[in-house]
């Protein structure tokens, strides 16, 4: 009936039902109705927009909305393609989702397709001075197109927006008068080569800029010619400290497509490896979180605790930070006979120290007043700004995918969703301390019943998706974590698209930072914790 | 007067706060320190056996190893980290075979993602637990994986092949 | 108790002997001046190595441990390499103003060195306002950093020599409260006199209830002073990557290295003068024998040692705590310290006028 519905609303709609999420295609000029028409329809409310991805059918460009309810649970896709190769527009509809502000940037940047009424049409992650639009499959990439260049990059105070007509206006980003202070991309604070162009007055933040792209390889075309074997790792690299979920979210979208059920031990396996990699990342956000705000020798605490999570997981996986252990039909080696004792044995040790981080860091005063209603991201905003994980859970927002669309064994294990409603960096920090102790948990109910079996079915050594498009979610160390596959039944993807759980996270920055103080956009970014390799991909 | 209290209270507490952090952070103090001294205790240091350091052929006492030269590995390698050179030998029966010539092995382009090792048919190529790998220019991070002068196993194979 | 001026007299005599009253004055002065620059140098690399240690063992690390025995020789061989690294000359900076930004800091740290009463008879400056003048030449290195901000022509170096500016005019108010609410118990503002005066017994014994509460708000005030955690806002590494000192390198960034270094000595030495009792031993009253074992100890050790337990109590704050915001930091200083100051003072004055000190 959601079709009918929508049908009967844009009577152009072309319904394809192909798997579990419906899609709705529609032409250009009908897709801002549909737009509004899901977002707001009370039988619709589609509030939330999971992902959002280009592509290139070779005869049309368009783009790919995976759109959510967060209240009634429902999926769709939304598709609308245009046949104008040389000057492709679409309607913007980042006055609808806020999210899809940077993704029709990211869209523009990689196939060049102008979004009408886009208030900032930027190239976001390739330079300026870039000739062509890389995803787009007549992209001519050799060497001769784009040399590698020598000169800087110099950033532009201005930027443009198409109107609907095909206009184009001029508006600048900063006032001559402002003061604006280059934070990135070479910062302590911005975790990574993240760069944020501040306009200040005196200490309080006016504007912020993000810049992103100084660590971008460009994941999703190489994906375009590797086999699905290939790209596993690649999958590892986008988040280092989730690269065993980001795996494991790829592995189950191939699985799903290819109808491949691992047996029950893989399951367990993989989701103590999901948690201790959860574990492994949480205490680095503590860490990495109190070395911001100065308190450098917790930083130390954090990071003594985590070296023994690394130890546990790198004696079966072989890897520290990228572990390569998942991989299609299963894991790649079965656990090592240590695992399960050295997993008892850091339950034990954690909880003394989590009780010692909160004596030298939770309770400060100094700190509790560096986080306390700074930053606050409403529910309304988490969503409309596709802010998952953590962050999203302290605003109210309960996102967790492991209890939304539980995979693994997450279906057979108690543990609680922590949900803050603050919205504040205080509840950011507070969801992920108590995650590190649910965490633990979840292990202590896994660690002694996992079942004996296989650790991996035999695949084929040339794996072809059927055609279709896939796409699986799992909850990453900083939200959804999710794979869309677009296959046409070749060894190779037609399009590979990572919902990034960090780019959100960047993206509400200048929302959030505005009219703080410096120090507060150190605390936001920290309790924000994004990594910016999953940024740029 | 309640301000005045709330004003009493907020002092109190927070530097009750700052107290109980220092009583921590003093605790430490006296612990156990966890510095690792390297390279003093290189001997102790043992690597996971699991651990990714480098891509070895493996080979036994006689200089075999069993690299059948098919490029499966060079095949599958996503970033073309290794690469086969091979030549045709006919042996004495008369028999045209394959022969590696050179197993050529960039260290600093690997992924260490395991996939030629789970690929190899023959169960030839190994990864091995050394993490000393700093040298000073890339070219020493390219590495000639098959030993001077060896040569495949004969079948069956007589021992167990090592690093 | 040994008398370091037995020495000093000495040395007088000796030079006045052999030379001109002028001329002997000069060549004491050029003595005192190195033998002032020297101890600078030597107490600033013991304080950068017992930092380096203290903080690792605060964090389980073991601290320096290469070079030299338990890596004593680490900070010589950092100040070998500080003073044979390039200077680097930016462009688009004040030249002049640039170069002198170093100097002023570390002029202002020697001269309020020189007012230390190091042991008995063994201090270079001593004049009936002996704490005021310590005050007011401690304050000048304020400019210096404003300049190194203002010359570098840096943005975050700006945004961190204006913090610094803020922070330390503020806190030389609970500062000099503070000290002056010893003053009022003393009754003296020379510096040899406040430690005669305590040779019955600390002030912070003597003056109890306010003298307590004037020692924990000098101790703050003081470390809010000298730029250290948690009030490193104006070099906060995370926000201003290394605020008012970014541009510098070599030995003009040694420069501020030292000075902060040895602005923490001052404080901890002032703090020890004040209240507990500069370099006069533990004597307690009734007590003989104990306290004729007490003088045994020389003058020397006793400054020495209260001056250590200060900074290992100020490192102890540092490493402990989160950095402070700006907003917070103002508000600790006028909302907090500075009525309890006013406060004090008066209760100080009470006490004083009505005796019930001991």
């Amino acid at each position: 009936m959601l079709k009918d519905k929508i049908v009967a609303k844009i009577p152009g709609t072309r319904v394809v039902e192909n798997g579990t999420i419906p899609t709705f295609a529609v032409a250009p000029g009908d897709y801002r109705a549909l737009a509004l028409f899901l977002r707001d329809d009370a039988e619709m409310l589609f509030d939330f927009m999971a992902c959002m991805t280009g592509v290139d059918r070779g005869d049309a460009l368009g783009v790919v909305l995976l759109l959510e309810s967060t209240t009634l649970g429902h999926r769709a896709y939304v598709e609308t393609m245009t046949t104008d190769r040389e000057r492709p527009a679409l309607p913007t509809v980042s006055d609808l989702w806020e999210t899809a502000n940077l993704n029709e940037r990211e869209v523009y940047d990689y196939f060049g397709i102008r979004f009408s009424g886009h208030p900032d049409t930027r190239r976001l992650f390739l330079r300026n001075d870039w000739v062509g639009y890389p995803l787009r499959k007549d992209y001519n990439a050799s060497e001769a197109t784009n040399p590698a260049r020598l000169e800087s990059d110099e950033s532009p105070d201005e930027t443009v927006s198409y109107r609907e007509d095909g206009e184009k206006e001029t508006r600048s980003l900063f006032d001559d008068d402002e003061y604006v202070v280059n934070i990135g991309p070479q910062h302590p604070a911005t975790h990574g080569v993240l760069r944020f162009r501040v306009a200040l007055e005196g200490e309080i933040v006016k504007k912020v800029d993000v810049h992103c792209g100084y660590i971008h390889r460009g994941i999703e075309k190489m994906c375009e010619s590797l086999s699905y074997q290939q790209m596993l790792p690649l999958a590892d690299r986008l988040d280092y400290l989730a690269a065993h979920q980001h795996r494991h979210a790829l592995c189950l979208c191939i699985e799903e497509a290819l109808q491949l059920e691992v047996p029950e031990r893989v399951k367990y396996i993989r989701t103590i490896m999901d948690e201790l990699n959860r574990l492994s990342s949480h205490l680095l956000f503590w860490s990495t979180l109190c070395m911001d705000l100065g308190a450098l020798t917790a930083f130390f605490y954090g990071f003594r605790d985590r070296e023994k999570v690394l130890d546990i997981m790198e004696e079966t996986t072989g890897g520290r930070l990228i572990q390569h252990y998942n991989v299609i039909g299963g894991v790649s080696a079965d656990i090592h006979p240590n695992f399960t004792r050295r997993i008892k044995e850091f339950i034990k040790y954690l909880p003394p120290m989590l009780k010692e981080y909160d004596q030298v860091f939770t309770g400060n005063v100094i700190a509790r007043q560096r986080m306390e209603g700074i930053g606050v991201l409403s529910r309304e905003d988490a969503i409309s700004f596709g802010v998952t994980g953590p962050s999203g859970r302290a605003s109210g927002w309960a996102c967790d995918v492991r209890k939304r669309r539980p995979y693994g064994v997450y279906d057979k294990v108690d543990f609680n969703e922590i949900v803050y409603t603050g919205g504040d960096s205080f509840h950011r920090y507070m969801v992920r301390v108590k995650e590190i102790a649910e965490s633990l948990r979840i292990l202590e109910q896994l660690v002694d019943n996992i079942p004996a079996g296989d650790f991996a079915v035999k695949t084929k050594p040339v794996i072809k998706l059927p055609e279709g498009r896939y796409f699986k979610s799992v909850e990453g160390s900083r939200g959804e974590f999710g794979v869309y596959i677009e296959s046409r039944g070749e060894k190779t993807p037609y399009r590979l698209k990572f919902r990034s759980t960090s780019f959100p996270l960047v993206s509400v920055v200048p929302h959030l930072a505005r009219g703080s103080k410096i120090a507060d956009l150190i605390a936001i970014g920290g309790t924000l914790d994004y990594i910016v390799p999953d940024v740029d991909r | 007067m309640n301000s005045l209290y709330r004003y009493i209270v907020n002092f109190v507490k927070g530097l009750r706060s700052l107290l109980v952090g220092m009583r921590t952070t003093l605790r430490v103090f006296f612990r156990k320190k966890i510095t690792e001294c390297y390279p003093e205790n290189r001997k102790k240091l043992v690597m996971f056996d699991r651990f990714r350091g480098e891509l070895v052929l493996l080979h036994d006492s006689q200089n075999h190893h069993k690299c059948i030269a098919c490029g499966i590995c060079e095949v599958n390698c996503p970033n073309s980290t290794i690469r086969l050179t091979s030549e045709m030998v006919t042996d004495a029966a008369g028999k045209k075979k394959k022969v590696l010539v050179d197993y050529h092995y960039d260290h600093g382009s690997c992924l260490f993602c395991h996939l030629c090792v789970r690929t190899c048919p023959q169960g030839a190529l190994d990864f091995i637990p050394t993490f000393e790998h700093a040298v000073f220019t890339r070219e020493k991070l390219v590495h000639k994986l098959n030993r001077e002068g060896s040569s495949l196993a004969p079948k069956p194979v007589a021992e167990n092949l090592t690093v | 108790m040994f008398d370091f001026s037995v020495i000093t007299q000495w040395i007088d005599q000796l030079l006045r002997g052999a030379l001109p009253d002028a001329a002997a004055t000069v060549v004491e002065c050029v003595l005192i001046g190195l033998a002032l620059l020297l101890g600078y140098a030597v107490i600033a690399l013991a304080l950068i190595y017992v930092e380096r240690k203290v903080c690792a063992w605060f964090q389980c690390r073991l601290g320096p441990n290469r070079v030299g025995p338990f890596g004593l020789l680490q900070s010589v061989a950092d100040m070998i390499k500080m003073l044979i690294k390039e200077i680097i000359e930016i462009k688009h900076v004040d030249r002049f103003l640039f170069g002198l930004a170093p100097y002023i800091v570390i002029i202002a740290s020697v001269a309020a060195f020189s007012c230390l009463p190091f042991a008995k008879g063994l201090q270079v400056l001593d004049f009936n306002v002996g704490i005021f003048f310590l005050i007011a030449v401690s304050s000048i290195g304020i400019v210096g950093i404003l300049l190194a901000g203002w010359a570098s022509n840096n943005k975050y170096s700006l945004i961190g020599a204006m913090r610094s500016g803020a922070q330390m005019i503020s806190y030389e108010l609970s500062i000099g409260l503070s000290i002056l609410t010893m003053v009022v118990l003393s009754g003296t503002l020379q510096i040899t006199e406040l430690v005669e005066g305590q040779a019955d017994g600390w002030f912070l014994f003597k003056g109890h209830v306010p003298a307590l509460i004037a020692f924990v708000v000098y101790l703050v005030a003081g470390t809010a002073e000298t730029n250290r955690g948690p009030f490193d806002l104006p070099e906060a590494d995370s926000e201003l990557t290394a605020g008012y000192h970014t541009e510098y390198s070599g030995m003009h960034f040694g420069f501020f290295y030292l000075a902060e270094y040895l602005n923490m000595f001052i404080v901890a030495g002032v703090a020890a003068t004040l209240f507990l009792g500069g370099w006069m031993p533990l004597h307690v009253p009734g007590w003989e024998s104990f306290n004729e074992v007490m003088d045994y100890i020389p003058s020397l050790f006793w400054f020495l040692g209260k001056v250590g337990a200060m900074i290992f109590v100020i490192m102890w704050f540092k490493w402990t705590f989160p950095r402070l915001r700006i907003d917070q930091l103002l508000r600790l200083e006028w909302k907090y310290l500075l009525p309890i100051n006013l406060l004090n003072l008066l209760l100080m004055v009470i006490v004083v006028v009505y005796k019930l000190h001991f």
